[in-house]
């Protein structure tokens, strides 16, 4: 197996946990204002969890434990009480007309994204320096 | 695209003695055969890692680098078709990235080779 891009596969999962951490980040945005979910209680807010994966896990010898890339380890769910808003013409509002909104803040919702969004970027700089590399590498052989 | 297009020129047994490459007298008069390349092209359709054709010396090499290069297209081929059912975007271009890079060093080495067997061939005697 040739290997021409450096650290790729390790990039490659990089990548790939910081777009389910913003997929997390804009299912939170999503439900903000949901009332209801699936089990009739207020949305709560989601955030992941990211592990380093060993080589043993990905296949490889199964008492290395050399680092081969990170893996979302779980979605937590973020065990802040709902906000309570008095709106007693509301549907779900209870026998003081308080209705339960899950507590997320856009703002940090935004910042969280921003973070993942410059780590995606940085995991990229990455993909894109090795390529760079690779070229100049092979720019070698030219005359 | 065929990657053994680009590489069926430089193997040609003149070149293979005239760049000097050592080669076992049993396999110095035909350096890839031509059994061997068709092997090759249908092998190569399918990506595994047993895809190389075993020889030693610098045919298995060369045999070797090819296969590789055609596995890396066939993933990355894959990656493409598999855009639509739900193989992220970064995999696909990550994928592609690889393919293109690894074609790129094949070229290199072919081109390395014909370089060597041109200087030769002007060469006074």
């Amino acid at each position: 197996m040739i290997n021409v891009l450096t650290g790729i596969n390790t990039t490659s999962s990089a990548l790939e946990a910081e777009r389910i951490r913003m997929e997390v980040i804009s299912q939170n945005i999503n439900n903000a204002n949901v009332t209801r979910g699936a089990d009739g209680l207020p949305y709560q807010r989601q955030q992941v969890v990211f592990e380093t994966l060993l080589d043993q896990q990905s296949g490889g010898s199964p008492n290395s434990t050399t680092p081969t890339g990170i893996q979302v380890a779980r979605i937590e769910k973020d065990q802040r009480a709902p906000r309570l808003v008095f709106e007693p013409g509301h549907k779900g509002a209870d026998a003081n007309g308080m209705v339960a909104y899950p507590d997320i803040n856009i703002h940090e919702e935004m910042a969280d994204l921003i973070t993942a969004q410059r780590s995606f970027e940085a995991n990229l700089a990455v993909v894109r320096n090795a390529r760079m590399m690779a070229m100049q590498t092979l720019a070698i052989g030219k005359r | 695209m065929n990657p053994l297009s680009a590489i069926r020129l430089p193997v040609s047994p003149e070149m293979m003695r005239g760049a000097g490459m050592s080669l076992t007298p049993d396999v110095a008069p035909h350096a890839i055969p031509q059994y061997e390349l068709g092997k090759l092209t249908t092998q190569a359709l399918q990506p595994s890692a047993s895809n190389a054709p075993a020889g030693g010396g610098f045919e298995g090499t060369l045999g070797r680098l090819v296969a590789e290069v055609a596995n890396k297209d066939v993933a990355a081929k894959d990656a493409v078709a598999g855009l639509t059912s739900g193989v992220p975007l970064h995999k696909v271009m990550l994928a592609n990235e690889e393919s293109s890079i690894a074609f790129q060093l094949m070229v290199e080495v072919r081109n390395k080779l014909l370089e060597s067997y041109q200087e030769l061939m002007r060469m006074q005697v």
